[in-house]
């Protein structure tokens, strides 16, 4: 008896603890938000003299490559401010997993830079945590004409540029030229719009010996979905699209987004298309390892598609084309994504000015050539794409001027800046939810829809909500 | 209450006996102080880690967070009122049919290899601990492994069924399956364990009592449901506690195999409280308390009722 009671305790007590660490690690709640914002003006170059050597962190969202050439690029401004400006790195995962540290860290835990991603911006600003970058534009009369202007469009709130662009991609189609031409089909010219793609990948299937298993294969990623209302020019929230006002509901459940989720839910019974999760990693080893045709990614993906093709047990070369329109009378363009930078406010001028000297010198055209050239990323300057040491990488990878095609020939305005809501990370995560129950339950897609939209405007209620509160 | 009636029974029978212990009923200042300061480091320890986080879980369930993560407002009990919706529901579906899975198949599997594995047979050592060896894995890398077992461009698994005729499904993308995926994964990871708990409680079943049910004219299953079964009663239950409790907590392998998806068919209570309180910016440290308040309860209920209705089918020598 008095052993079974004391072991009934034990587990007990690993019962509470497994439950404790899961909410124990709340207290990790900080407390003590940010500071106001604040439109005072913003320290001169000045500030930093007679400081010593500066120490300022830098928080970053870039793995594999892309995260080497960053380190680089900040080795080098250290190099450059040896006894004044000490920068040290820190990576901080994906994306969201940046987006979640900052907000799980207190103002004396945040860094004095960080690396935000396109959909983060609104919470930035909303976060009262920043320093506008604007403000260092004003004071140091720092031109911005040579940032490309859709890129600063995207960035740029109540007249405000926010933060400074750093890293640009856009989607774009990627295709397996073999498998194009093997089927009789163009490899230069990709298909244009849902119809094309839905033929291209019958013939593919129709190719007797084709290696490849599905015509079409793409990530059910939220940001595909934002692209492709962008293109059909249509804002997906309200207040053309947060730009004019706070946003306060999504519009999801649109006759464009019924077409394409019933054309997706169609591609995949008639086994056109290769059922995938909303896992970027997986979409893209189904490009590269040959599985697929054709595929949707990002600009930032080319080099490792490329590399992959060539190590694929049936090697290919890789194709690219615009991403697709859902109607072919679309006249909007892809949203550009990508991230920012951007200056915390943590009540040391020294170290803001600090930071934004790093911030000038990673915008700058020489480090953008360096930047484009070692990852793939669009360059901001456009400075930069005239370098010749640019030109001749470009020459290298023809299918990267169909990015800058793209970009040049996507008109600016509300549809094709996105939405600006502080909620939008989770949206994208909703309409996720509502491409899977789509395309791997097979739900209804008017019922898939108005569940995301349901779901996304209850969150943006609640973000504004905690505002107003 | 087992101290209550220790100290009450220590008295009774320091009152039937002689003088001598009456006097120790008055300690010295030193030994209280003694006493206290023995105390200390059990009474810190279990402060810190388990009192002060739980009277946080339940004052943090009350609170709703500014956009910025700071639990600054009062919410009352709307939190708890999140708790009675059917999106909840279905996590907690999610993660008894998770639970049931891994536990009986992960307490059957290994108990249907050790009995083989028990006999003194050549090879038999091998076998063991090939068997054993998933549980030196971590429950993320078993999760990639079995990724890429499943992967549907290169899945050796896919081709093996391929063979034998069966069409193999979508096994973390299809609706039923993808829970039964990660809760296979995590089987895999207890088994290894498991099949060495069992299989030492197998070693340790007396040679004689098999020969006297030999002898007394017993089966094979007889003398296994009969006399092996209750004999290794101990270790079986104990597996069965340490399983539940492990696929209670999964976690690492629904985040690596399906990130809760398709639509939230792998969302469990772990994943669901982690996924609130940190995952995405968030910062539902409210609805995350609230949740692991719940995850206390069912664990608590399980162990009341592990405790206090299976152990009494089991047999301590």
């Amino acid at each position: 008896m008095r052993m079974t009671v004391r072991r009934g305790f034990g587990a007990l007590a690993i019962a509470m603890a497994a439950a404790l660490t899961a909410v124990g690690c709340s207290s990790a709640a900080n407390s003590g938000g940010g500071t106001s914002g604040g439109d005072a003006a913003a320290p001169g170059p000045d500030v930093l003299n007679g400081k010593g050597q500066v120490e300022i962190t830098f928080w970053h969202a870039m793995g594999g490559t892309n995260g080497e050439a960053l380190q680089k690029l900040v080795e080098q401004f250290n190099n450059q401010n040896k006894g004044k400006i000490h920068v040290t790195v820190n990576y901080k995962g994906k994306y969201d997993d940046a987006l979640a540290a900052y907000k799980n860290a207190s103002a004396q835990q945040r860094p004095d830079l960080i690396q935000m991603y396109d959909i983060g911006t609104r919470y930035m600003i909303d976060s009262k945590s920043v320093v506008p970058v604007q403000s260092f534009v004003d004071v140091d009369k720092y031109d911005v004409s040579d940032i490309q202007p859709n890129i600063a469009g995207y960035y740029t709130v109540d007249k405000k540029l926010y933060s400074l662009p750093f890293n640009t991609s856009m989607p774009l189609m990627y295709i397996n030229r073999e498998a194009f031409q093997k089927a009789g089909l163009d490899p230069d010219k990709p298909p244009t719009t849902l119809e094309d793609i839905m033929a291209d990948a019958k013939k593919i299937k129709a190719t007797s010996g084709e290696t490849v298993k599905f015509g079409f294969g793409a990530t059910l990623y939220g940001w595909f979905v934002e692209q492709w209302n962008a293109v059909a020019d249509q804002p997906i929230c309200d207040a053309d699209n947060g730009r004019t006002g706070r946003a306060s509901k999504v519009m999801l459940n649109t006759p464009t987004n019924q077409k394409l989720f019933t054309w997706w839910q169609d591609m995949i019974k008639q086994g056109l298309a290769m059922k995938l999760d909303s896992n970027t990693d997986n979409g893209d080893n189904a490009f590269s390892s040959g599985t697929v045709a054709m595929a949707l990614e990002s600009t930032g993906s080319l080099g490792g598609f490329v590399k992959g093709a060539a190590e694929a047990a049936h090697p290919f070369t890789v194709g690219t084309g615009y991403f697709p329109k859902v109607d072919a009378a679309n006249t909007g363009g892809p949203i550009i994504g990508g991230a920012s930078l951007w200056i915390t406010n943590r009540g040391d001028q020294v170290k803001e000015r600090a930071a934004w000297e790093l911030v000038k010198f990673l915008g700058s055209k020489e480090s953008q050539v360096t930047w484009h050239t070692s990852t793939g990323y669009f360059p901001i300057s456009k400075g930069a794409l005239d370098d010749p040491a640019d030109k001749q990488w470009v020459s290298q990878k023809p299918q990267f001027a169909t990015a800058i095609k793209q970009l040049q020939g996507t008109k600016l305005d509300f549809a094709t800046q996105g939405c600006s809501v502080g909620e939008m990370p989770s949206v994208r995560k909703e309409v996720e939810n509502g491409l899977q129950a789509a395309m791997l339950q097979g739900k209804d897609v008017t019922e898939a829809l108005t569940g995301v939209e349901n779901a996304a405007n209850k969150k943006i209620a609640d973000y504004n909500a905690k505002l107003g509160g | 209450m087992t101290t209550n009636s220790l100290t009450a029974a220590a008295q009774a029978a320091a009152s039937a006996s002689a003088r001598p212990p009456r006097r120790r009923q008055h300690y010295s200042p030193r030994e209280i102080l003694l006493g206290v300061l023995f105390c200390v480091p059990a009474v810190a320890g279990l402060g810190t880690f388990v009192i002060f986080p739980l009277f946080q879980a339940i004052f943090l369930s009350t609170r709703g967070t500014d956009i910025n993560g700071n639990p600054s407002r009062s919410v009352g009990m709307d939190n708890f009122a999140q708790l009675f919706t059917p999106e909840f529901g279905e996590v907690l579906m999610h993660t008894l049919v998770f639970t049931l899975f891994v536990v009986v198949v992960g307490v059957v599997g290994p108990l249907a290899l050790a009995v083989p594995l028990a006999q003194r047979l050549p090879g038999m050592r091998v076998f063991r601990t090939l068997f054993t060896l998933p549980f030196a894995y971590s429950a993320s890398a078993a999760s990639v492994v079995w990724l890429l077992m499943l992967d549907p461009s290169m899945s050796p698994v896919n081709w093996a069924l391929r063979v034998i005729g069966i069409t193999a499904p979508e096994w973390t993308v299809q609706s039923p399956w993808a829970l039964i995926t990660v809760a296979w994964a995590t089987v895999w990871v207890v088994a290894g364990f498991n099949l060495l708990v069992i299989g030492a409680g197998l070693a340790g079943v007396d040679e004689d009592v098999l020969e006297a049910a030999r002898i007394d004219g017993a089966s094979g299953p007889r003398t296994f449901f009969s006399v092996v079964l209750p004999m290794i009663s101990p270790s079986l239950f104990f597996v069965i506690v340490t399983t539940t409790l492990t696929s209670l907590q999964a976690l690492g392998q629904v985040q690596v195999m399906t990130d809760g998806g398709p639509n939230g068919a792998t969302r469990t209570l772990v994943f669901s409280i982690f996924n609130n309180a940190f995952e995405n910016g968030n910062n539902e440290y409210g609805l995350a308390s609230a949740q692991g308040l719940v995850l206390l309860i069912v664990g608590i209920v399980l162990a009341v009722i592990q405790f206090g209705v299976i152990e009494r089918r089991v047999h301590y020598r």
